[in-house]
Order: C-alpha cells, then sequence, then structure tokens
C-alpha cells in the first residue's frame, strides 16, 4: 500500500503485495505492517484506508455501489483481509506484465498485449499501454465523486492515477513515502455498481460500471476499461473508445452496463 | 514471535517473508492446512485469524503475532467435520479442510444459511473434484 522508499515496503492486507513480492514484481528489503498506522473504519462519508472490503460490504450506510463494487471484488477470504487503501493501489492484471515481459509498464518500449492476447485489456487510453484497471472499488468511488486524503495533500480521487508515458511508467501519483489515510465520498440519492465477469463468482471485471445519481445528474465510473480508473461524463462518450480488435465486446458489455445502471439509478 | 493457534501459544523464529502456511505446517506441524495454488485463489490455505477466514498463504506470518488463529486442528470437533462425512462432500478431500473453516465461520455468523448465502460465503473454496452440491448439503444441514 504505497512505497515508503529506501526499499522499503508498505503493508496492509497483502492481498496484492505479497504475491508481487514473491514473483519479483516488486522488490522490499523491509515490510511495515501499516494496520497499526492508517486509520481503520468508518465515520459518516470519510472511510479509513485500513478499512476492509469486508466491512465496508457489510455496512448499510455505505451506498449501495460501494457495497456491491466491495462484495464483487473478490473472494471472501481475500475481502476479509484487502484494504480499501490497498485496492485502489492494486497492480494490473496485464499476463504480460504479470509475467513480467519487458513491457512499458516494466519500462520497455512496447505494448506486448496490443500486438498479442488482449482479451481482457482497455479499450480507452490504450495507445501506450493496454493494461486495464482492475479495481471495482475504484469505478464506485468516481462514481461517488471520492477525495483521496494522504499523508500529504487531498484531492480527487481521478488524481490519484495517471497515464503512463516514456518519462514516467506509474500509473499512480503517490510520493515514495506517501501513504492513503482516508477516502472521502459524497452521498448519493441512490447509486449502483454492475460488473461483468467471466465467472458468476469471484473473477476481475472484465467491464463494471458505477452510477450515482446526484441533484445534478448521474455520475459514471468504470473499471477494467482502461489503464487506470475511468469515469464517463455520460455515455455518449463511449463512442471515443478506440477498443483492440480483441476488446470491442467490451464496448458493448460497456454500453449495456452503462444503459443498466443509469436506469437502475432513475437517471 | 509468538504465534496463537487453536488457543495454544507457540514462540518460533521465523524468518523475513515466511507466509503463516508455511509455519503452521512446516514450524509447528500442524500439516491440516493444505497450500494448494500458493497465490490466494482456490482457498485450501482457508484458516480463521480471529475468527474471519483468511488465506494463510498469502499472509505474512508477522502480521498475525497479535491475533488468534484457528485451524483445521482447532475444528476437530465441530459438526460440520461429520457433516462433511455424512454427506459425502469430497473426493480427493485436499481442499476440504479449507472448506470446513470457510463453513465454520459462516454457520457461526449464520446458523441457517439459505443456499444464496452458502454459495456467497464458499465462493472463494474450490473444488476441483466437483462435490460442490455436497458441501451445500453438508453445510445445509450441518447440525442434523
Amino acid at each position: 500500500m504505497g512505497a515508503l522508499g529506501n526499499g522499503t515496503r508498505g503493508l496492509a492486507g497483502g492481498t496484492d503485495l505479497v504475491p508481487l513480492l514473491r514473483d519479483g514484481l516488486v522488490a522490499a528489503d523491509r515490510l511495515v505492517d501499516l494496520r497499526r498506522v492508517i486509520p481503520s473504519g468508518i465515520d459518516g462519508t470519510a472511510i479509513g484506508a485500513g478499512t476492509t472490503l469486508a466491512e465496508l460490504e457489510a455496512d448499510p450506510q455505505i451506498p449501495d455501489a460501494l457495497r456491491e463494487a466491495c462484495r464483487l471484488a473478490a473472494s471472501p477470504q481475500l475481502r476479509n483481509m484487502g484494504t480499501i487503501g490497498g485496492n485502489l493501489l492494486q497492480a494490473t492484471r496485464c499476463w504480460y506484465w504479470r509475467l513480467n515481459y519487458p513491457c512499458r509498464l516494466h519500462g520497455g518500449d512496447v505494448c506486448h498485449a496490443r500486438e498479442g492476447q488482449h482479451r481482457e485489456h482497455a479499450i480507452f487510453a490504450n495507445d501506450y499501454c493496454a493494461s486495464a484497471h482492475p479495481s471495482d472499488v475504484a469505478a464506485a468511488l468516481l462514481a461517488l465523486d471520492a477525495t483521496v486524503e494522504t499523508t500529504r495533500a487531498a484531492g480527487p480521487l481521478a488524481g490519484l492515477y495517471r497515464l503512463p508515458d516514456d518519462h514516467d511508467r506509474n500509473l499512480v501519483d503517490l510520493g515514495a513515502d506517501e501513504l492513503i489515510t482516508r477516502i472521502h465520498y459524497e452521498r448519493p440519492e441512490q447509486s449502483v455498481y454492475l460488473k461483468a465477469m467471466d465467472r458468476k463468482r469471484w473473477a476481475f471485471a472484465l467491464v463494471g460500471v458505477a452510477a450515482a445519481r446526484y441533484d445534478d445528474g448521474v455520475r459514471l465510473g468504470l473499471a477494467g476499461v482502461a489503464p487506470i480508473p475511468w469515469r464517463l461524463a455520460s455515455l455518449d462518450d463511449l463512442e471515443q473508445a478506440t477498443p483492440l480488435p480483441g476488446t470491442a465486446y467490451k464496448l458493448e458489455l460497456a454500453r449495456a452496463l452503462g444503459r443498466r445502471a443509469i436506469a437502475a439509478v432513475g437517471g | 514471535m509468538r504465534l496463537t493457534v487453536n488457543g495454544e501459544q507457540h514462540e518460533l523464529e521465523a524468518p523475513f517473508g515466511r507466509s503463516l502456511a508455511e509455519a503452521l505446517r512446516d514450524d509447528l506441524g500442524l500439516t491440516g492446512t493444505k497450500v494448494s495454488c500458493g497465490e490466494g485463489h482456490c482457498g485450501a490455505c482457508t484458516v480463521l485469524v480471529d475468527g474471519a477466514p483468511h488465506l494463510s498463504c498469502i499472509t505474512l506470518v508477522h502480521t498475525v503475532d497479535d491475533r488468534a488463529v484457528t485451524t483445521i486442528e482447532g475444528l476437530r470437533d465441530h459438526p460440520l467435520v461429520d457433516a462433511f462425512v455424512r454427506c459425502d462432500a469430497l473426493q480427493c478431500g485436499f481442499c476440504t479442510p479449507g472448506q470446513i473453516v470457510s463453513a465454520s465461520a459462516l454457520v457461526e455468523a449464520n446458523p441457517s444459511p439459505s443456499s444464496d448465502e452458502i454459495r456467497h460465503a464458499m465462493a472463494g473454496n474450490l473444488c476441483r473434484c466437483g462435490t460442490y452440491p455436497r458441501i451445500e448439503e453438508a453445510i445445509r444441514t450441518w447440525r442434523d
């Protein structure tokens, strides 16, 4: 959950970091158990970064979009372990990246997925790197207009993420010693999260769509469609998608889920 | 470090990065906990940490030194064990300890779970022999 610099890494639930350490995709010579340091628990519309997905899905105060995103995010065991802060910082499921191909995210000069197997990859902002961001929780929080508080600053959740380029391959804009401490959301009138998966229970999102209705309209957040969690101003923006041959079906999924989600929140 | 397993305290020397599953099996000889995928997908290594199902293969042992761990050995007398036998809810049996550990947390919180609730709570325990209908039956009838 955020690098602390000098070879030290913060560990919260560890559900992503421990396998990444073992596979040599992340290096650390020291781990700091963050659960004793970062806030956890729910206080109105503020959520401690150390709150587990299981705690969030069980709390009736939490908007439906976020509860459902937590409930569908992973297996019960992983939801008992994983924290909301860690979920926002999880690494891509791109198999080329996970198998340590020298792709752009690993500092190389090619995106293997674009020419290779990319059925689960991005349909937006996929020119440089076609990986898809897996966080259901981030999609829900984008729709819920969330802000993220860190040990240094506070700002919109969208600002936590960045698209990679030649100068910086990171997908997250977080300092080496900066930690997410709290997430704040705006309480909607109604919200929902819909997720298309390869199987019925706990798989990563092919496409996930969160919709939240406010006084001024419906806000949408998507998972599985871009290298970072993706916000849409309206479903019309889906026309700007740039699907690869193997991901054209995702556009259809996003349209269908988007229509259903907007109808579900009465938008 | 100190590790509390099934109500008993143990002192052990664990190197950096050692998993809870390794500590249970190799240091404490509690081999009822199985490791199958080793990366947090299959649920075979499920143990309870403070009563909630956790994956011991991706839990670093140093992170649970102040918490209570329950393994299948601690559930020896749980009625679910008999229910799994009675319903023939296993074939090879490798996933069974993890299944029973997850099921024990479910029936503790919800003694009469519906089929849907069972499926939701047990979604993180894979059985490659495909005994899911019998696992569901064993959990539904665990007190019979």
